[in-house]
């Protein structure tokens, strides 16, 4: 009796000791899926998008750049669009085969153009449309440290062909079975031996998905065991559609870099360049062939793999019935259709991709950006961030082949701005583009040169009873003390050049006549205008200020000079338009604001002088056609011993500052001329922004003067020149001597109806 | 003290160029209002916010693509979704970029979100525009009453 007992409590321990420990593998096993379905697989990366370009009636229109767009977006050049992501372009009209972007739905679509404008926009039934949007250029990622990459499909998002053909090919009876199913197992056995070639596999979608998610490839009794358990775990736990879903999102489909694709949605727009619901059947067929064998069968890699697999794939699906004989005969004829590889995959422009990185840590914190699968809408215009690092490269090879070595390693930094709203549009922080490391558009803090002078005659201007641009201003030798020492500024050519108008002294960029304004105007006002005009930083109380000793990053730096483009209201430069959420609501945006700082007037007086910088300073070379279509304007920059080389400008709609200089700051040959303005030149020939309306101001008129007494003048005199005054402070006095040429072309043309109306229309002041 | 002398310009002003102006509105037949009561409109302007906002979406856009992205903005700000309206007004403005329409409903939303300095900013950009009607021009004035 005591010897049964001691048996039954022996076995009974032993059965609570192995059923305790059953429950606890299980226990365990539960906790990892039900943690993993529920978490991990549903966390995506946010990615970052550039613009998507938007064609509307009567949008202006570079053809040029757009095709270049439409190849980076891998369109292919056809002669008769048939299939999504396709065009045929002439040079006036544009057919093509949209994608499909968000609500922009894919099909054909003709755009005609006049010039630079788009004139009409009609669908395939010639119904004209207000406009199309073509999709937007994937250009980075925020990856977790797995480096899954994925774009999560929603049940609803799942076309139905993919489901038939997944199920067809990987899991014919999933709707029937727990999870593990011996039926499937050997029925595949069966149907491998017939065709002779392994066309299914015996595991379950469960089974897969149990596999991928917490096992290791290795065949073991062990691992079959643990992965039959989480099978029917999960089969316990989720909806059959829940598992499908899971699997659909989860699949691993290709490596790219350090960048793991998994999924349909993110395979895809890796292979395809669109959304699941714009493949077709055939490359549906594909995606779900390359299960089999990610590597062996990507398409890039291997196409002929590729294609025998999917035309495999099409076969089970027509005996299946899933599609008829025709139609397999059709799908088998296709190219793969695999989209160029080059704009969809990696990372791109670092230097943007860093300041977006920054902009977002002000709302958002590492995990949030790495598992909530945002998108970030950025103003990225990928068609002149191509052209800015094309062009720095390029510019840097010509002023090595111009200077000698001792330029290889000189570093840059760019920006392109809209005038119009402050989205940043490109940048680039190194003369290396490509490369990951130090970003010099917002990290290089240096002297700007005489990128400050305009800063310093706008504190005069805006003063406008006591400067005009005809205000006669002293360049002779000045000696003065700051510091304790003796100060004698310079001019760049080493000479003094007298009393001069002081619109001459900006865009000859005198240095003594400027500090000399500089000192008369005083530091309290000048560290006024530089806070209007976007600059946050303390603004030093010595004299070199005025010739450009102060520093700043070229990102600082533009953002003043965006101000001063766009007519004195300060617009804060942001490279981010919106952040979505998984479901496309707009979780936060960036929106357009904007500050009046600076009277109009001042600043048109201004871009009068920086726009003589084109026609007679230092940006000289341009015609004068081109330079009026663009209203363009700017300011070379060089600073002490040639350090630095800067130029910014704005043509059209674009303010584009350029920086060039070596990092240990030693001398480079270069002036603002011959270094950063070639860059700058290099950029705005290749993209030839459209031309812009001039801002027309009542309360300025324009006034024949002397380009070297500023006095009144005449068209029919020797070296005049028109000059904007705000009116009641234009010169009134005219030489003797300039009486009769003055007279021959002068006369009002005006009415005083007319001058009255500009009066009242002013409307501001 | 201030509003009055505000209002009595405002008035004048907008008097003076609606007699003056050879400029024609786009749609002025929408807009002619009898002179006797125009001095009531004005004041209507600037003191009830509805009446301002019925106005504002009356003002159409040059370009017909971009009036059709103006009357989604609209719908939004209809049902005071602003930042859903300002995203369809920077869309437009990326289409074209010298349009009154789009300024003074960049005033208004700017004003409806409680924006004061940052509406009479965009009004005044606005009125620096060389295509707007004496119409517009008077809209965009009343948000510079702050």
């Amino acid at each position: 009796m005591k010897f049964r007992l001691t048996i039954g409590f022996s076995l009974g321990l032993i059965f609570i000791v192995l059923f305790t420990f059953f429950a606890a593998v299980i226990a365990v096993i539960d906790y990892r899926v039900t943690s993993k379905l529920d978490g991990v697989l549903w966390t995506v990366p946010a990615k970052i998008y550039s613009r998507p370009l938007e064609l509307a009636e009567r949008s202006l229109l570079n053809i040029k750049n757009l095709e270049r767009e439409l190849d980076m977006l891998s369109y292919v050049s056809s002669d008769e669009p048939e299939t999504p992501g396709q065009y045929k372009l002439t040079k006036d009209n544009l057919k093509i085969y949209l994608r499909g972007y968000q609500d922009q739905r894919s099909g054909i679509f003709e755009v005609s153009f006049e010039g630079k404008q788009v004139i009409s926009i009609r669908n395939q039934l010639g119904i004209a449309e207000d406009f199309i949007r073509l999709e937007p250029i994937a250009i980075g990622g925020m990856y977790p440290s797995h480096m899954e990459d994925r774009v999560l499909l929603n049940w609803p998002d799942v076309p139905q062909v993919l489901i038939d053909t997944i199920l067809v090919v990987e899991d014919q009876n999933f709707f029937n079975h727990y999870g593990v199913s011996f039926k499937s197992i050997s029925r595949a056995f069966f149907k491998n031996i017939q065709a002779g070639e392994i066309e299914q596999g015996g595991s379950t979608i469960t089974q897969q998905l149990a596999k991928s998610l917490f096992f290791s490839s290795e065949q073991t009794i062990r691992r079959k065991i643990m992965e039959a358990i989480a099978s029917l775990l999960i089969e316990l736990h989720y909806s059959k559609e829940e598992i499908l879903l899971a699997y659909i999102n989860d699949v691993f489909l290709a490596q790219s870099g350090r960048r793991a694709i998994h999924g349909f949605g993110m395979g895809s727009q890796h292979f395809f360049g669109t959304s699941i619901e714009n493949l077709s059947k055939d490359q549906i067929a594909l995606l779900v062939g390359m299960l089999k064998g990610p590597s062996l069968y990507n398409p890039r890699r291997n196409p002929n793999n590729a294609t025998n697999r999917r035309n495999l794939v099409l076969r089970i699906l027509n005996r299946a019935n899933k599609i008829s004989n025709t139609e397999l005969e059709t799908l088998l004829q296709n190219d793969l259709g695999i989209s160029s590889p080059n704009y969809r995959t990696e990372t791109k422009y670092p230097a943007f991709h860093d300041l977006v990185r920054i902009e977002l840590q002000k709302n958002f914190n590492e995990s949030e950006l790495r598992t909530k699968g945002l998108a970030i809408e950025t103003n990225l215009d990928p068609v002149l961030q191509e052209s800015l690092q094309k062009n720095i490269v390029k510019s840097k090879k010509e002023l090595v082949r111009k200077y000698g070595n001792k330029l290889l390693d000189i570093e840059g930094a760019a920006i392109a701005v809209d005038i119009t709203n402050g989205e940043i549009k490109a940048v680039v922080g190194s003369t290396s583009p490509s490369s990951y490391g130090f970003n010099r558009s917002i990290n290089a803090i240096r002297p700007i040169g005489s990128l400050v002078k305009p800063l310093i005659y706008l504190t005069a201007l805006d003063k406008y009873n006591d400067y005009t641009l005809t205000t006669i201003l002293d360049d002779s030798k000045l000696s003065l003390i700051s510091g304790g020492k003796v100060w004698e500024p310079d001019n760049f050519n080493k000479k003094f050049h007298g009393e001069i108008p002081l619109h001459v002294a900006l865009w000859q960029s005198y240095n003594i006549a400027s500090a000399r304004l500089g000192l008369d105007v005083g530091y309290e006002p000048v560290e006024e205008i530089f806070a209007n005009l976007g600059i946050t930083k303390q603004v030093p109380n010595y004299p070199s200020l005025f010739i450009g000793s102060f520093e700043l990053s070229p990102f600082e730096a533009i953002q003043a000079y965006q101000t001063i483009a766009g007519d004195g209201f300060y617009t804060p430069i942001r490279s981010v338009r919106q952040i979505k959420d998984t479901a496309g609501d707009i979780e936060l945006s960036y929106p357009y604001s904007i500050e009046q700082r600076i009277r109009p007037e001042p600043i048109t007086l201004l871009k009068f002088a920086l726009q003589q910088t084109f026609i007679r300073g230092t940006a000289r070379g341009y015609s004068k056609k081109e330079i009026e279509n663009w209203n363009a304007g700017g300011k070379t920059g060089t600073s002490d011993d040639q350090r630095d080389s800067w130029f910014v400008g704005f043509a059209g709609d674009l303010l584009l500052l350029v920086w060039l200089g070596f990092d240990d700051n030693r001398p480079t040959p270069l002036t603002g001329r011959t270094g950063a303005f070639q860059v700058w030149k290099n950029v705005i020939n290749d993209i030839n922004p459209p031309s812009t309306e001039k801002t027309i101001l009542p309360r300025v008129e324009y006034i024949w003067t002397d380009l070297k007494d500023g006095l009144l003048s005449g068209e029919a005199c020797k070296n005049s020149i028109k000059v904007p005054f705000i009116k009641g402070t234009e010169p009134t006095k005219i030489p003797d001597v300039r009486r009769k040429c003055a007279s021959k072309k002068q006369q009002s043309t005006e009415t005083i109806l007319d001058r009255l109306r500009e009066v009242f229309e002013g409307g501001q002041g | 003290m201030k509003n009055i002398r505000y209002l009595i310009g405002i008035i004048f002003i907008s008097t003076f160029i609606s007699c003056t102006s050879n400029q024609v509105s786009r749609d002025a037949s929408n807009y002619t209002i009898p002179v006797n009561n125009f001095s009531q409109t004005v004041e209507m302007l600037i003191s009830n916010d509805d009446f301002l906002e019925e106005e504002i979406l009356k003002i159409n856009a040059h370009n017909p693509s971009v009036q059709r992205i103006l009357m989604g903005a609209d719908a939004h700000l209809m049902k005071r979704k602003y930042i859903e309206a300002n995203t369809e007004l920077e869309r437009a403005l990326r289409i074209t970029k010298n349009d009154g329409a789009l300024y003074l409903r960049l005033a208004h939303i700017r004003y409806k979100q409680g924006l004061l300095q940052e509406s009479e900013s965009f009004a005044s950009k606005g009125l620096l525009l060389r295509d707007i009607s004496s119409w517009e021009r008077l809209l965009l004035n009343v948000y510079l009453r702050n």
